[in-house]
Order: structure tokens, then sequence, then C-alpha cells
């Protein structure tokens, strides 16, 4: 049953009606399910991403001994190089294989070498032939 | 029939006693309860907040990496590497003798030794200092009872014995520096350590995401140094051959580019090698160029000399009437080569005549010789950049007896000086009569990059044209004088040789034996790139400069021009 339409006091307002015993609409199942899975997913990518933040982290820490321990196999070979270029070591060396210093120097002199200038390539060329022509 | 508990609908005594009772308890159980959970997570909450924190709170101090040393020609002289420390707790240690030999296999040490310290009272005690990473890690991976190993960085000198007096070494538990460059520059090579904090677990890993937070240590500045290996090389190797043909107790060369006040080479004998200082003697430490003072002698005979020329009293060709003796009081002076009565100023200084050298220093007068030598140096230190220099002794004018001073010290006695001093004095002569400071250090590079060559400051002393004039005079020693044997072959070279009786503080006298052998010279004379002191402690054989120390230069000179590229310049 139906109660008649009663006008409101207020001009152009759409008049109310009371209704009894309407149609009972059906649950938003779908609407939930879609929140609860979206809520779940987020919960899930929450964990993943710590837990990938947690793994780089030791990832990280990895990398950092390893370079720690570059590092140190970089500072051992400096000193190798070092200790390999010291001269009583080299001069060792060299006479062992038969080395000796010259007992006396000659001095060759080429014209031009040493000046700046045009032709100062060439005049280089000439001094290595020169050079490699030593015995 | 009623139950024997409930007698008219009461219950019996007793039962309610024990109900109130247990109520009691159970309320003042969980009154405790609560009041603890009040204390702990409310008014101390804070306290025990901060107390877990710092059980996974791991703090570290990160030590800053010490800067290494450089060469002139960019080799290293010092650097840092890591090293392994191990230490045991002899409670601890569970088979002293078994854990003794497996660690005599890494180490090299005796068994016995390392069993008496393992079985040894108290609680710490170190085992091997300073080992290979790889041998430290394979103690630690043994994990023997009580025996526990620490990162340590060790300073290590790859040239050994050649540099082992200019650079010094440090203190192996600080690496805080100890001798030489390394004490010198400590505060610019050790930078400043850095600060870790960082929440671990019970197992000492690191906590992801737990609080993090690193002041990062800034790295020590590097040195690079005006010093050549090569030169350095051909100096120690000169000077030992000096010193074996000599049989001098000691023994100093000192090297610079008199253009720039660079020490190209700084080598004294006996030295030591950093890497072994087990049985080190302080006479072997001691950088004597530096730190030991003598009498220059005839060496100092360029700086009267010179000191006459610039106030213009003589010039080179000026005559002098020189007697060969002079009695002042009861000091007599001859000179040592006979020589005519007549000579050139120039003459005087070629046959190192004492006695016309006494005669310029009486010209000058005490106050004006005074105020030159200061100006050459001497008297005050040279401010090089190495710690513990002597100023060396020259007492002011006023001080000097009316008698026999001028004379002494006009010929280089009552003055003392250190090898370096007179080096740098006779830089004043090669570098056109502009005293430049000597140093060290050519530029500090700091962990960034940054640079910051040295600037030596400069001041004129004398004339470009009176030190042209004395270098000419230098050339004549080598040339026709007491220097012959300071000839090097393919340049022209100068110098001045020196003899002077050794001063023996102890008695206060002159020693009847022992001398000071030196010769300081340029090379080559008419543009020197390198002026070389050197000064033989008492030799036996040879014991004069023209002799026993002139070799000695020729040889560092000509290695030190050959290694500098320097075109020859003799025919």
């Amino acid at each position: 049953m139906t109660a008649p339409a009663r006008s409101l006091p207020f001009p152009g307002a759409a008049p109310l009606r009371v209704v009894v015993g309407g149609a009972r609409q059906a649950p938003r199942v779908g609407a939930w399910g879609l929140l609860a899975v979206v809520v779940l997913a987020a919960f899930f990518l929450l964990i993943y991403s710590r837990v990938s933040l947690d793994r780089s982290a030791f990832v990280l820490q990895e990398v950092h001994r390893e370079m720690a321990a570059e590092e140190e196999r970089y500072w051992r070979l400096r000193l190798t190089v070092a200790e390999l270029q010291a001269p009583e070591r080299i001069v060792a060396q060299a006479r062992e294989m038969g080395l000796a210093y010259p007992a006396a120097v000659e001095t060759i002199e080429v014209p031009g070498v040493g000046v700046s200038g045009r032709g100062a390539e060439d005049r280089w060329a000439d001094l290595k032939a020169l050079l490699g022509a030593q015995p | 029939m009623r139950p024997p508990s409930a007698v008219n609908g009461r219950r019996p005594r007793g039962l309610n006693a024990r109900l109130v009772m247990v109520g009691v308890a159970l309320i003042l159980a969980w009154g405790g309860v609560g009041y603890r959970l009040v204390v702990v997570q409310g008014t101390r909450a804070e306290e025990y907040a901060a107390r877990g924190r710092e059980q996974r709170l791991h703090r570290e101090i990160l030590a800053a990496a010490r800067g290494t040393i450089f060469d002139g020609e960019g080799r290293e002289l010092a650097l840092t590497v890591d090293s392994v420390t191990v230490y045991a707790n002899p409670r601890e240690v569970t088979d002293p003798q078994v854990e003794a030999r497996y660690l005599a296999s890494l180490t090299g040490q005796e068994p016995a030794r390392i069993e008496e310290l393992l079985t040894s009272e108290g609680t710490f005690v170190y085992v091997a200092r300073q080992m290979d990473p790889a041998d430290g890690a394979r103690v630690r991976a043994a994990a023997l009872p009580g025996i526990y190993t620490l990162d340590e960085p060790r300073r290590v000198y790859p040239a050994g014995w050649l540099t082992g007096q200019v650079v010094g070494f440090v203190q192996p538990d600080s690496n805080a520096g100890l001798e030489g460059l390394e004490l010198y520059y400590d505060a610019a090579l050790a930078g400043t350590p850095g600060r870790l904090e960082v929440e671990r677990d019970p197992w000492g890993r690191t906590i992801p995401q737990g609080e993090f937070s690193v002041i990062p240590a800034e790295p020590g500045s590097d040195l690079v140094l005006t010093l050549r290996t090569s030169i350095q090389f051909a100096a120690v190797g000169a000077l030992r051959s000096g010193l074996e043909r000599t049989g001098a107790r000691a023994g100093s060369v000192v090297v610079l580019d008199p253009r720039t006040g660079a020490v190209l080479a700084m080598a004294n004998l006996p030295g030591f090698d950093p890497a072994d200082r087990s049985s080190l003697l302080p006479e072997q430490v001691r950088n004597r160029a530096v730190t030991d003072l003598f009498e220059p002698g005839s060496t100092q005979k360029l700086i009267t000399v010179a000191a006459a020329l610039e106030a213009g009293l003589v010039t080179p060709g000026t005559v002098l009437e020189i007697p060969q003796r002079l009695q002042i009081l009861d000091t007599v002076f001859e000179d040592f080569t006979e020589h005519t009565d007549r000579l050139t100023v120039t003459e005087i200084v070629a046959q190192s005549s004492n006695l016309g050298t006494i005669l310029l220093g009486e010209m000058l007068g005490a106050q004006r010789l005074h105020e030159y030598m200061v100006a050459f140096g001497q008297g005050r230190q040279t401010r090089i950049d190495f710690p513990g220099e002597a100023p060396g002794v020259l007492r002011p004018p006023e001080d000097w007896c009316v008698t026999t001073c001028v004379a002494g010290t006009s010929i280089g006695y009552h003055v003392s000086v250190t090898a370096l001093q007179m080096a740098v004095a006779y830089s004043v002569i090669a570098n056109d009569g502009v005293w430049v400071r000597p140093h060290l250090v050519a530029e500090v590079v700091d962990g960034m990059g940054g640079r910051a060559p040295t600037a030596p400051p400069q001041k004129r002393v004398v004339s470009a044209e009176t030190a042209r004039q004395i270098r000419l005079m230098l050339a004549a020693v080598v040339d026709e004088g007491t220097g012959a044997r300071a000839a090097v072959e393919g340049y022209r070279v100068g110098g001045k040789t020196g003899t002077t009786r050794k001063y023996l503080s102890e008695s206060g006298e002159y020693s009847e034996e022992d001398v000071v052998a030196s010769f300081i010279g340029m090379a080559p004379i008419d543009d020197p790139r390198v002026v070389v002191a050197v000064v033989l402690d008492s030799p036996r054989e040879d014991a004069s400069g023209g002799k026993g120390a002139a070799p000695v230069f020729a040889a560092v000179a000509l290695a030190a021009l050959h290694q500098l590229g320097v075109p020859p310049d003799a025919p």
C-alpha cells in the first residue's frame, strides 16, 4: 500500500513518498571481493618489497666485502711493483745478467736536436735512426 | 541428605578463607604483572629500549688510510697494506703444543717459542704481528681455541735502506709517525678516522633496514717528494764506496737542485732498513745531513771570498801579499800548499790559501763577515721540512774574541754547520746569488686529488755577477787546485775542498787523529743544475777533502747529471 504523496511546503520540490516492503537489494560481493584482492595484493607487494630490500642489503654487503678484497689486492700489487722497481734489485739482476756500466760515456751530438721549431720531428727521427744503428 | 560442604546453605569457613587468599594472591600477582608492565612499558620504557638498541648497535671507528709517500719519479717509498695480527688468550688455549705447532707452520716462528707464549700467564699475548692476510685467513679458518685475529694496517717501505733516514717510519700499533717525514708530515698523512654505526643480529650480521649511519674516514694526503730514487741510489752507492775506500766512520751526501731548493738526494751511512728495526742503533736512524754539526773548514772560504767581492773590497784579479805562515798570539795559521808571495783572489780560492782568506776576513771585519754568514744561512735552521734540524753554531760578533776569531771564522773554524746548510750556501752561488729554502716535499696531494705544491721562499744574498765570479773560482779549484779528483768526465764542475780537525766536545780540544773531510761543488759550472755536498767523518785513508770526499762528489754529480738529462758541456 502506498501512502498518498504529500506536497512539501517548498515550491518546486519533488513530492516524497513512503515505500513499504520494497524489493531487497542483492549484496555487492563483487566490490568487496575486489577490495579484498587489492588489500591482499598490497600486503604481498609490501612483503615482497621488504624481502627484496633485505636481499639487496645482503648483496650490497657482499659487494662491499668483495670491494675490500679487491682493494687489498690492488695495494698488494702496488707493493709488488714498487719492490720490483727497487734500483738495488734491478742492479743486482743486471749484474747477474752480465750487464755493466760503461767505463767511458760517448756523447753523440746531432745538429739541431733539442732545438724546437720547424722540422723538429724530422730531426728526432734522424736521431732515433742513428741510435737504432748503434750496437 | 545435604552435602557436608553446604550445611544450611553456607560454605564452610575454611573454604571462604582459602578463596579469599587465592583471590588476594591472584590480585597481587596480576597487580605485580601490571606494575611491571607499567614500569617496562611506561616509566622506564626509554631506558629498556635504549638498552636493547645498545645490544644491537655496533659502533666502529673507521681507520683512515695513511697517505702514500712517492719519490719525484712516482715510485712508492712508503705505503700501507692490510695485514692480520694473531693474538691469544692463554687461559682459553686447550692444547698449547698442537696449536703452537700449527701456528709455527703459518708464522715461520719456532714452535717452542709459540708454546711458551700460549702457556704464559695472563689473558692476552701477541703471537704474530702484521702477517700476510692470506696466512691470517688460514689462522682464522682454523678456529683454534683461544687464538684470535685482528685486522691491522701495515706500513711498508719498498725502497728499504735507501731512504730509511729520510722517510722515517711509524709506530706499529698506532701507525703514528715516529721518525723522518713520517713524523714531520704525520698530521697530513694520517687523515681523519670515520665512524660507523650499524644494527647487527646476535650472529654479527647486519640487520637489513636497521639503524645505519656512517661518517666516512677521510684518507690521509699523499706526499710527492723531491727525492729521486735513482739519484739517491747513486749517492748511497758512491758514499758506501767512499767509506770503504777511506775507512771513514760515517758520511753524508746531499744533492740539491739550486734553482728550486729541491733535495734530489740525501744519503747517510750507516743507515737502516725500516722493515727491520729489531736491533736499531740511534746513529743509524739519525739523518746526519740535517742533525750532525761539523766545522766547515776550507769550504767556508767561499762565503768569506763572496762577501769580500760583494762588499767591493776586492775583485777576482786583485793581487794580495800572502805570507806562508802567520802567528797571532799562540795560534799559528799556515798554508799547506807552497805558493808565491803574491796571489790573486782566484788563486787564493784555487789553492785554498788560509792566509789569503784570513786577510780577506780581516778586511771585512767581524760584523760584516757575520752578516754574510747569516745571509748564507749559517747559525740558523734552513727550515727544511724535516724534524730535528740542527741550527748550527754561530756566535754573535760581539762575542768574538779580538785576536783569532775573525781569522779562524774566515777559514771555517769557530762555526759549526750541517751538510745541508753548506749545500744551501753553495746553492746561493749556483743560483746566481739567490737563496732558496731547501725542501723534501714537492707537493701534498689530499684525498680528493687536490694538489698543494711547495713554494719555497727566496731571497737575494749576493749579486749574480759575484755568484758568477765565485763559480769561476770554484771551477779553478777543480781544474788546477786542490779539487782535481772532483772532475767529472764531459762536464765542467766547480767546488771546494775542506779538511778540518774534528772538535771533541768531551775534552774541548781538537783531535790529533780524526778529521772531517768534505767537498761541496756544483755542475755544470756555467749553469749549475746540481749542488752536491759530501762529508766524511774520520776517514783513515785519503783523509782530506780533496782525496777522500772529491771522488764521491764526482761519482754522485755524474749520476745526477745523467739522470736529469743534462747534456755534457766540456770538450
